[in-house]
């Protein structure tokens, strides 16, 4: 988590509080646009789709009573107000576009918006898109601590991001006796060192093969004072030893 | 203490049940004691974050309860499920409620109105080529010709076209005047007066014009109930402005929130009233199928039984419930 990024601190009834990830402008503004795909490219195939049904959709149009006629432009309109605010409640805070960047929309004390609260955030749309293209949203965005545009000012609400995160690294099991065993008197290291350990080891694959080497040559020389010269330069030689090392050194002694 | 690895070791299962059961409480497939077992693993997995928070904090272990509790929290303290009967219960009691607790924002709104609007009236009379800023071209052209411009209009495009037109600009300027209350009242305000400025002129213009009684005829069916949607929702608007300016005791955003969501039941009860009188506007305002006398009647008395709909409904429940509240008042 770093340090920058704004939080939102949730104080719930099983009284510990809960850090909440703000999703930043980048995440919501993508949102934004495949929503606002979704809906033109649905537009575009209801054209479509009733052109071929109807050979002349605009004359079809035409004919419809006055009523229909009516009621079919303002179900049009209504569509475009609506898909927000039924996406928000039906989908847990969750448009499509906002469930494909894994950002969801909670009230500020952390629970799903209710109707009020999402239809206040998306009426408001009309003025955060003032003058143009929500230029005064992406101000406020800029200006309130937690990314809140001028809808979310008034709705209490605000955009989270739902990260997933993997617990495996802490399974994998030390590697086979060979390496070398860590003497008695080493240091205990503290939970955020056996985490940068564990996270490393966890990533090697990624880096590549200088920032590997160099990475774990640092990390060796950091947990491994106790090491002799000889020992150090030992675990060095094979790359499989040294990570091995490491491995060990973040597993708890008894 | 115990160590990291031992300690996701040890509480890993529990946590991934409570994940399965997540998703099989989103899919809407829970039994009882299923439901038992995800409370009790809920609580047990807050316990595991506040101890996570205490020793090992900043550890993907840590986010990951995170992530975990704040998921359940959002499913396990869900607002209650809106359903018709909700609904019902809104324009029963909600709505009127609202708008009854807020009389004095809806009447600001009206003042700020009726103010727009005899300013536009009083400057074309006064001074008529005021008219020229304030009257779009085309309407005054048809003005001075001695037609209605709404004539004109339906000869070119049908009927129901201007009627949808109509609806969505009215549900524009609507919108707009509540949600543009977050600046400060500003763009209320701003909504409030233009509208009423140029409604103002237009109304004088066909006075002097002797174009009054078709105006009349022309906007006497749907101009009341419409313009009490925008009075109310502009009402709506100031409940925010006011809350921008002068939270009173709580914290801004704090108040914003309540008053925000207190705002916006006038907007959403408003709506089907606006949606109605476009159709109006669309059948029965324009041409002459209707006599212009009416029209103005039936206008007068939607908009009489909108207001008296507003004023009186669920009342009766108000006065008892708050009776038996003000002791705690």
């Amino acid at each position: 988590m770093s340090a920058w990024s704004p939080r939102l601190d949730v104080a719930i009834p099983e009284r510990v509080s809960l850090v909440l990830p703000v999703a930043g402008i980048g995440f919501r503004s993508i949102a934004y646009l495949v929503d606002a795909l979704l809906l033109f490219l649905f537009w575009v195939s209801a054209y479509f789709l009733f052109s071929l049904v109807l050979s002349d959709f605009v004359g079809a149009f035409l004919g419809l009573s006055g009523v229909g006629k009516t009621l079919a432009i303002i179900g049009a309109f209504a569509t475009q107000w609506l898909y927000w605010t039924l996406c928000e409640v039906i989908g847990r805070g969750q448009t499509p576009g906002k469930r494909l960047l894994s950002i969801r929309v909670v009230s500020d004390d952390g629970s799903p918006v209710g109707v009020l609260q999402s239809s206040v955030r998306n009426l408001c749309r009309i003025v955060d898109f003032l003058p143009f293209f929500y230029a005064a949203g992406l101000l406020a965005m800029l200006l309130s601590r937690e990314n809140r545009r001028l809808g979310d000012l008034l709705a209490g609400t605000l955009l989270i991001r739902e990260e997933r995160i993997e617990l495996d690294k802490y399974e994998r099991a030390p590697a086979d006796g060979t390496s070398t065993p860590i003497p008695a008197a080493a240091e205990q290291l503290s939970p955020a060192d056996v985490e940068l350990i564990l996270t490393f080891l966890s990533r090697v694959q990624e880096l590549t093969v200088e920032s590997r080497d160099r990475l774990t040559a640092a990390l060796v020389k950091r947990y491994g004072r106790f090491l002799s010269d000889h020992e150090y330069r030992a675990l060095l030689a094979s790359r499989q030893s040294a990570e091995a090392f490491l491995r060990a050194r973040a597993q708890p002694r008894a | 203490m115990e160590s990291l690895g031992a300690f996701v070791a040890r509480r890993k299962g529990d946590w991934e049940k409570l994940q399965q059961l997540l998703a099989q409480q989103r899919s809407g497939a829970l039994e009882l004691g299923q439901l038992k077992r995800l409370d009790s693993l809920y609580r047990r997995a807050t316990g595991d974050l506040a101890y996570a928070q205490s020793f090992f904090p900043g550890t993907d272990a840590h986010r990951f309860l995170n992530q975990l509790c704040g998921s359940a929290y959002g499913s396990i303290y869900q607002p209650p499920r809106q359903h018709w009967a909700a609904v019902r219960q809104f324009y029963e009691s909600g709505f009127p409620g609202v708008f009854r607790a807020e009389k004095r924002f809806v009447a600001s709104s009206a003042m700020i109105f009726l103010l727009g609007l005899a300013l536009g009236a009083s400057v074309v009379l006064v001074q008529p080529g005021g008219a020229e800023l304030l009257v779009p071209a085309r309407m005054r052209q048809s003005i001075a010709e001695r037609r209605m411009w709404t004539d004109d209009i339906l000869s070119i495009a049908p009927a129901n076209l201007v009627a949808s037109a109509i609806a969505t600009n009215n549900l524009t300027v609507t919108i707009f005047a509540f949600a543009s209350g977050i600046l400060a009242g500003a763009g209320t305000i701003f909504t409030l007066v233009n509208n009423g400025i140029q409604i103002g002129a237009i109304i004088a213009l066909c006075a002097r014009e002797h174009m009054a009684m078709p105006l009349l005829s022309f906007i006497g069916g749907h101009g009341p109930m419409e313009l009490s949607v925008i009075v109310i929702a502009g009402g709506a608007g100031l409940m925010v402005g006011q809350a921008v300016i002068d939270p009173g005791d709580l914290p801004r955003r704090q108040y914003l929130k309540r008053r925000g969501t207190q705002a916006v039941k006038l907007v959403l009860g408003c709506a089907p009233f606006l949606a109605f009188t476009g159709v109006i506007e669309g059948f029965i305002s324009p041409g002459n199928l209707f006599p212009g006398p009416v029209k103005i009647a039936l206008g007068l008395l939607l908009a009489g039984a909108f207001w008296t709909y507003l004023s009186l409904t669920g009342r009766a429940d108000e006065v008892e419930s708050s009776a038996s509240k003000s002791g705690r008042r």
